[in-house]
C-alpha cells in the first residue's frame, strides 16, 4: 500500500560545451532540461580572456593596430578599420577616396566569408556535412580574393592611419572581381538550398524565435536583430569610409527565427558581393592610398573618439581616449558577440536539446571576440517549488521578471 | 517546392579529383605578394633598431654581426635585426617603417619545424667574409 | 591634462553628443527615455568606464543608440574613485547587463540593484581574490 508520493523535480544539467558547442570555440552553455525541453540556460564563458584592452594601454597607438587585428581572426579588418578611424578622428586625418574604397572592398570580402563560414557551420550543426564541405570549398575563393588584396588569407593587417597598407593593381582588381562573380553565383545557389532543402528548413524554421522588442531591449545586434525586423546598420547610419557612395541595401526579415537569421546572412553576402564589384569597377584614382608609415605623426593630441562599424556580426564599437602620451589612455572594445551571447540566454528556453546548438550557431557567436565571461546563478531555493515545464511554458509569475529566468 | 538539384553536385564530386591540397607533399600556391618570410639585407641596414622598437610582436632582437663578416661603414655599431619567425606575426610593420628599405620580402611560408627558426642565416648571407 | 578631458563635454568625435549628468540621475534619465521613446526606441550600446586617477574619479559613459535614426549619444557621469557606486539600470534596460558586469569587474564600479554582479566572471579568480581591478590605474 502506497501512502506517500514523493515528487522529485526531474531536471538534469547538461553541459553543452565548452569544447565544441556549435562552433569550434570555447563557450559553455549549461542547459537545465526537463525531459527534452530546455528550461534554463546559463551562458558560461571566459575560456578565452586575454586582456587585450589592458594590453592596448601598454603599447603605442601604432602597435595597437596590429594587436587589435588579433582580437578576432574572422573579422580582423573591421576591428582594425574601426580602431584606425578612431585614431584618424583624434589626429584629424582623412584618407583619400581610393583608400576608402579599398577598405570597403576588404571589409565586404570579409563579410562574405564570415557569413559563408557561419552558414556552413550551421549546415554542419544540423548534420548536413556535405553542404558544410561544399560551402567551405567555395569560401576558399573569397579567401584567395582577400589574399590578392591584402597579402594574407586571414590576417590582413591592411588598415593603417591615413589609408591602407598596399595598393591594388588593375590586373589584380580584375582577378578579384572574377572570383567574386564566381562566388556570387554559388551564393545564389546556397541561398536556394537554405530556402528549399527540407533538412535545413525542418531544423531551423520556428526555432529560437526572437521578438522585435526583445532584440532591441537586450541589445542584440547585426543579422540577429535584422532577422527580427530591426532596421539597424552602421554602414547606413554612420556612412563611414566609402559607404556614403556605396550605399548597401539593408536586409531585414520579420520571422525572427534561426532560419530568418541565416537567410539575412545569405542576402547580406549577396549585397556585399554587389558592393565589392561596384567598388572595384569605380575605384577612384586620386593618388596613392598607401601612406608613408615613416612620416605618420608620432604624437597624438589629447582627445577621445567613439567609432562604430558594421562587422559581419553586428555593430562593433571602439572608444579610444588619448591623453597626449605615447600610449592610449583607454581603449574600449565592444564587440557584437558580447551582447549577442551574454544577453541572449532567454532565447533557448522552451526548445529541445537538439535545438540548442542550432540557436547558438544562428547567433554567430565569436568567442574570442567577446573574450568575456558571465555566470548567472541559479536560485536554488525557488527551484524546488516550481515545476520546470511551467517555467518554460510562460508562467506569468516567472516571465514577468524580465529577461533572465533565474 | 522544388528542391535544388544536389545530385549533379554529388556526381561531379564523385568523378572529380579531391579538392584537398596534399600539403606538404604539394605546395599551396600563394600570391607573389604574399606576406611570407622576410629578412634584412645587411648591405643596406644601418642597425638603427627602429624595426625592433616598432615590432608589435617583439620578435626582432638586435644582434651583433660576427667578426668574420664585413659590415658596411654605415653600420658603426655592427648590429642587425634577427627576426624570430616563431614569434613573428608577419604584419610587415618592420618592412614599412625601415628608413632605408633594407628588408627583403619573399612569399615563402613553409616555416613550421622543430628547430629554432630565425633570420640569422638569411641576413648574414647578404654579407661577405673579411679577407 | 585629464582634467580638461573630463570637462570637454560637447562632443565625442565624430559628432556624438555628450550629456553630462549627476550619478543620482542616471536611473531617472533612462526611465524618461523609456517613457519618451518606448522600449524599441533606443538601445544601450555599451558602457565605458575610465579611471581618471588624477581627479580621483571613475567616469562612466553610457553610449545610447537612438532608433530608428541610429544616432549615438553619450550619457556621461562620474563617481568618486574611493566609493564608486551607481544605480543599476538592468531592470529598465536589460541590454545594459553585459556592460555593467564588465565595468564592475574591471573597474570596480558597484551597480546597486544589479543582482548578477560578481567578481571573477571576467578576470581570473586569483586576480579577483586579491581585490585587484585590472583597468584601474596603478
Amino acid at each position: 500500500m502506497v501512502d506517500k508520493v514523493v515528487e522529485l523535480p526531474v531536471t538534469i544539467e547538461i553541459p553543452v560545451g565548452p569544447q565544441h558547442p556549435a562552433l569550434h570555440e570555447p563557450v559553455l552553455l549549461k542547459a537545465y532540461v526537463d525531459g527534452e525541453t530546455v528550461v534554463k540556460v546559463e551562458v558560461n564563458t571566459g575560456y578565452n580572456h586575454r586582456g587585450i584592452e589592458k594590453l592596448c594601454e601598454q603599447n603605442t597607438f601604432y602597435k595597437d593596430i596590429f594587436i587589435i587585428g588579433r582580437v578576432c581572426g574572422i573579422c580582423n579588418t573591421v576591428h582594425t578599420d574601426v580602431y584606425v578611424r578612431a585614431l584618424e578622428q583624434i589626429l584629424g586625418l582623412e584618407p583619400n577616396r581610393r583608400a576608402k574604397y579599398l577598405r570597403v572592398v576588404a571589409m565586404e570580402l570579409e563579410r562574405i566569408h564570415s557569413h559563408m563560414l557561419i552558414n556552413a557551420v550551421m549546415a554542419e550543426v544540423v548534420g548536413f556535412d556535405t553542404l558544410f564541405m561544399s560551402i567551405m570549398l567555395d569560401r576558399e575563393k573569397v579567401m584567395k580574393a582577400k589574399e590578392i588584396l591584402t597579402g594574407a588569407r586571414v590576417m590582413a593587417d591592411y588598415m593603417m592611419v591615413g589609408g591602407v597598407r598596399r595598393d591594388l593593381s588593375d590586373a589584380d582588381a580584375g582577378r578579384i572581381a572574377k572570383l567574386v562573380e564566381q562566388v556570387r553565383e554559388r551564393l545564389t545557389y546556397y541561398k536556394r538550398v537554405f530556402e528549399e532543402d527540407t533538412t535545413i528548413t525542418k531544423r531551423l524554421m520556428g526555432v529560437g524565435v526572437l521578438k522585435r522588442v526583445d532584440a532591441v531591449r537586450h541589445t542584440l545586434l547585426g543579422p540577429v536583430a535584422r532577422g527580427s525586423g530591426v532596421r539597424i546598420d552602421a554602414r547606413v547610419s554612420d556612412r563611414y569610409d566609402a559607404y556614403d557612395e556605396l550605399q548597401p541595401e539593408v536586409v531585414v526579415r520579420g520571422e525572427g527565427d534561426s532560419w530568418a537569421r541565416m537567410m539575412v546572412r545569405w542576402d547580406e553576402a549577396l549585397v556585399s558581393a554587389e558592393i565589392v564589384l561596384s567598388a572595384l569597377s569605380k575605384l577612384p584614382r586620386d593618388g596613392s592610398p598607401v601612406p608613408d608609415e615613416r612620416k605618420l605623426p608620432r604624437k597624438f593630441p589629447p582627445g577621445e573618439a567613439y567609432t562604430r562599424v558594421e562587422a559581419p556580426r553586428g555593430e562593433l564599437t571602439y572608444y579610444v581616449m588619448s591623453d597626449g602620451k605615447a600610449n592610449p589612455y583607454r581603449v574600449k572594445i565592444r564587440t557584437p558577440s558580447f551582447t549577442n551571447i551574454v544577453n541572449s540566454a532567454f532565447l533557448y528556453e522552451g526548445y529541445t536539446i537538439a535545438d540548442l546548438p542550432v540557436i547558438l550557431a544562428s547567433l554567430d557567436p565569436c568567442i574570442s571576440c567577446m573574450e568575456r565571461a558571465v555566470i548567472t546563478d541559479l536560485r536554488t531555493g525557488e527551484r524546488r517549488t516550481v515545476p520546470f515545464t511551467q517555467l518554460s511554458r510562460g508562467d506569468k509569475a516567472w516571465r514577468g521578471r524580465g529577461f533572465y529566468l533565474l | 517546392m522544388a528542391r535544388p538539384r544536389l545530385l549533379p553536385a554529388v556526381v561531379r564530386s564523385l568523378l572529380g579529383r579531391p579538392s584537398t591540397v596534399q600539403y606538404p607533399y604539394v605546395k599551396t600556391e600563394v600570391e607573389a605578394a604574399y606576406r611570407g618570410r622576410h629578412y634584412a639585407d645587411l648591405k643596406k641596414c644601418t642597425g638603427c633598431s627602429l624595426c625592433a622598437i616598432e615590432c608589435p610582436a617583439d620578435a626582432i632582437a638586435m644582434t651583433q654581426i660576427p667578426a668574420h663578416l664585413e659590415a658596411p661603414k654605415s653600420n658603426p655599431r655592427r648590429v642587425y635585426p634577427k627576426i624570430d619567425y616563431g614569434r613573428c606575426v608577419f604584419c610587415y610593420r618592420c618592412v614599412t617603417v625601415c628608413p632605408f628599405d633594407a628588408y627583403v620580402t619573399t612569399n615563402f611560408y613553409g616555416m613550421a619545424g622543430p628547430r629554432e627558426n630565425t633570420s640569422e642565416q638569411l641576413s648574414l648571407g647578404t654579407l661577405e667574409r673579411v679577407v | 591634462m585629464t582634467a580638461t578631458l573630463a570637462q570637454a563635454g560637447g562632443f565625442v568625435k565624430p559628432n556624438r553628443r555628450v550629456f553630462t549628468l549627476e550619478p543620482s540621475r542616471v536611473r531617472s534619465v533612462f526611465l524618461d527615455l523609456v517613457r519618451e521613446r518606448g522600449q524599441e526606441g533606443f538601445y544601450v550600446s555599451t558602457i565605458v568606464g575610465v579611471d581618471l586617477k588624477e581627479e580621483g574619479l571613475i567616469r562612466v559613459d553610457y553610449f545610447v543608440v537612438l532608433l530608428p535614426e541610429e544616432e549615438t549619444v553619450v550619457l556621461r557621469t562620474a563617481v568618486p574613485r574611493d566609493n564608486p557606486v551607481l544605480d543599476s539600470i538592468v531592470d529598465i534596460v536589460p541590454g545594459a547587463l553585459s556592460g555593467e558586469l564588465e565595468t564592475h569587474d574591471l573597474l570596480g564600479v558597484l551597480f546597486q540593484g544589479n543582482p548578477y554582479l560578481r567578481r571573477g566572471f571576467f578576470v581570473p579568480s586569483d586576480v579577483a581574490e586579491k581585490g585587484v581591478y585590472p583597468l584601474r590605474r596603478g
